[in-house]
């Protein structure tokens, strides 16, 4: 009886494996070691609400006059104020996530899309397409953008179409040859002779194998292309080349800029946190996601 | 290394050309804006329409204005602005030492902030010294440099009654004073953003290179802290920095443009945007021209400055 107990206590089940934590337990790990990506993701969401919904969420319509007394402060009814022709500063703001969220999401999924698939490409084929990307990337990293926006503009006209492929255009070039060089240095691993010594087609060690292991830096650069691509909007609004729509950076510029020279600080500086902010999103989730996935700093 | 440099330099005149060629023929595309529509107004007829166009010299077929425009920009003959009528290289002339200026100061201070921060960070690593300038290089990584600069003006009025002057250039030759009042503050400002980006580099870059057995090596035979760190380590950490550097003045170029705009400068940047929203294509098509020269040369002279650098890079 003695001896029947004491093998039972010994009894080990080899056959245990420990469950992995489920996808919920995992993420919460993940956010509780990088706080300011939580902070970032969270900034992102609530952009892309307001740039869905903006206009419907804001309190007053945004290009409604006389909605309160003209450069008036904070007050409860408008939280930042309101501007010279009487618009509340809040649903402007609100409102002006749409323009912001428009270029940044073609920046974003074709621009920054498009290019690191086209560096993806290239760096694992090689050949014609390669050397044609990447020559016409130095030829475009040669130009001050200010210089290919302006010509662009001259030759389509102002208007969103003009602005959505200048700012495209520079997202593509943008993350292209880091995902290049990633690609290069992937495809001489040892998994993919693995691979190819079993069989595997090109395209399925492409497709199947290295594709994914590049995926993630993929998101990297995409949150690169969108805190730029709203700096570049904003900076463009702010010249008054952007098109003619409630815009964060159009806010600040002409009458609003020498209201604030005057005092009325309350009219230009709220659009400039809200710019602030939401790049200040973008680059933090970009980091936090770097940290996670970079294999360099995963020593 | 000589035959490279001049194989490079052979570039130079190719990707000069082909952007002018670029630049001139979508100027002048079916759907682009048409200049005449600028100086025409109801009352406008037909023949006086002609006459403009004539007088522009935009009336002859698109290949014959290209052959004009080279054979006079190739004389040194850059033609007349549509707007003013003035001749393109005095009002060039006028504008470019400010734009240098401003330049010069703000990669300067993106430069001298950037690299210096950057090496006190990575010999400081995960201390509160590091956490602090990582928090501000984030912090200035994501406020637009507009945005910065209009502070500049509104927040001193606010706390000290104080505005800086707006406006009013003065070479720094004749009044250096006034001249470093009206812009150090701004390129100051201007270089924050690059600052922050060139202290990143700087402090990942270094961290790197403080792991190679070098590193070691210099610190084991008894070189003082500091020496080791500026010769052996930021030393083999420059490449980076400069093509960075190279990078920022790219970028800077027209981004001159913004303080400009803000503090009523009137230089080049301002130049170029009147010109592209009047469609003023002598003025246009010459200053892509004088960019990509410049931007072209200084690539070349980074890329050469690499070996000098580091002895060990060849060139094939």
């Amino acid at each position: 009886m003695a001896t029947q107990t004491q093998t039972a206590a010994v009894d080990f089940d080899w056959a245990y494996v420990p469950t992995r934590p489920g996808w919920l337990r995992r993420m919460g790990r993940l956010a509780r070691q990088h706080p300011t990506g939580v902070f970032g993701l969270a900034v992102l969401i609530l952009f892309v609400v307001c740039g869905l919904f903006g206009e419907r969420l804001a309190p007053y319509p945004p290009d409604e006059l006389s909605v309160g007394v003209p450069l008036e402060g904070s007050s409860v009814e408008h939280p930042f104020g309101v501007n010279q022709l009487g618009q509340d500063i809040f649903s402007r703001i609100l409102a002006g996530a749409r323009i912001s969220f428009i270029i940044s999401f073609f920046a974003v999924f074709l621009g920054a899309g498009m290019g690191s698939f086209l560096g993806i490409l290239g760096g694992y084929f090689g050949r014609w397409l390669d050397y044609v990307v990447q020559r016409s990337g130095e030829a475009f990293a040669a130009f001050p953008g200010l210089v290919l926006f302006l010509t662009l503009r001259t030759a389509f006209g102002p208007g969103l179409k003009t602005f959505i492929i200048a700012i495209a255009i520079g997202a593509l070039f943008g993350g292209n040859r880091v995902l290049r060089g990633q690609t290069i240095l992937e495809k001489h691993q040892v998994y993919v002779e693995a691979a190819r010594a079993i069989g595997c087609s090109e395209w399925r060690i492409f497709i199947r194998h290295v594709v994914p292991n590049v995926l993630p830096l993929v998101v990297v650069i995409m949150s690169g292309a969108l805190g730029a691509a709203i700096l570049a909007e904003s900076a463009l609004s702010f010249l008054g080349l952007g098109p003619e729509e409630p815009s964060w950076g159009r806010d600040m510029s002409g009458s609003n800029l020498s209201l604030a020279r005057q005092g009325y600080w309350h009219v230009v500086v709220w659009p400039g946190v809200a710019i602030s902010l939401v790049v200040l999103g973008a680059n933090l989730l970009g980091d936090s996601l770097r940290d996670i996935w970079d294999p360099r700093l995963r020593k | 290394m000589r035959q490279y440099a001049m194989r490079r330099l052979a570039y130079v005149p190719l990707i000069v050309v082909t952007v002018s060629v670029i630049t001139f023929f979508t100027l002048r595309l079916p759907w682009a804006t048409d200049p005449t529509t600028l100086y025409v107004n109801q009352n406008t007829t037909a023949e006086q329409e002609e006459a403009i166009r004539k007088e522009l010299g935009i009336d002859k077929p698109m290949f014959e204005q290209f052959v004009d425009w080279v054979t006079d920009v190739a004389r040194g003959d850059l033609g007349e602005t549509f707007r003013s009528g003035q001749p393109v290289w005095p009002e060039i002339q006028r504008r470019w030492p400010i734009n240098l200026e401003i330049l010069v100061l703000s990669v300067g201070f993106s430069g001298l902030f950037g690299i210096s921060f950057g090496v006190i960070t990575a010999v400081k690593q995960n201390t509160i010294t590091d956490y602090i300038f990582r928090v501000f290089a984030v912090f200035g990584q994501s406020i637009p440099d507009f945005f910065l600069l209009i502070l500049l003006i509104v927040l001193p009025s606010i706390w000290w009654n104080y505005s800086p002057p707006v406006g009013g250039h003065v070479s720094i030759f004749e009044d250096p004073w006034t001249n470093l009042r009206l812009y150090l503050p701004p390129t100051l400002l201007l270089g924050i953003g690059g600052a922050a980006g060139m202290m990143r580099l700087t402090r990942s870059t270094l961290l790197e290179v403080f792991r190679q057995d070098y590193m070691r090596t210099a610190r084991a035979k008894g070189l003082a802290g500091r020496k080791v760190v500026i010769a052996h380590g930021l030393r083999n950490a420059l490449i980076p920095i400069v093509t960075l550097l190279g990078a920022q003045v790219t970028a800077l170029f027209f981004g001159s443009l913004i303080l400009e705009q803000i503090f009523s400068i009137n230089g080049l940047g301002q130049f170029f945007l009147i010109s592209t929203i009047t469609s003023d294509f002598p003025v246009v098509q010459f200053l892509v021209l004088y960019t990509a020269v410049i931007v072209c040369l200084m690539n070349l002279a980074i890329d050469l400055s690499y070996a000098l650098i580091d002895p060990r890079v060849k060139y094939a």
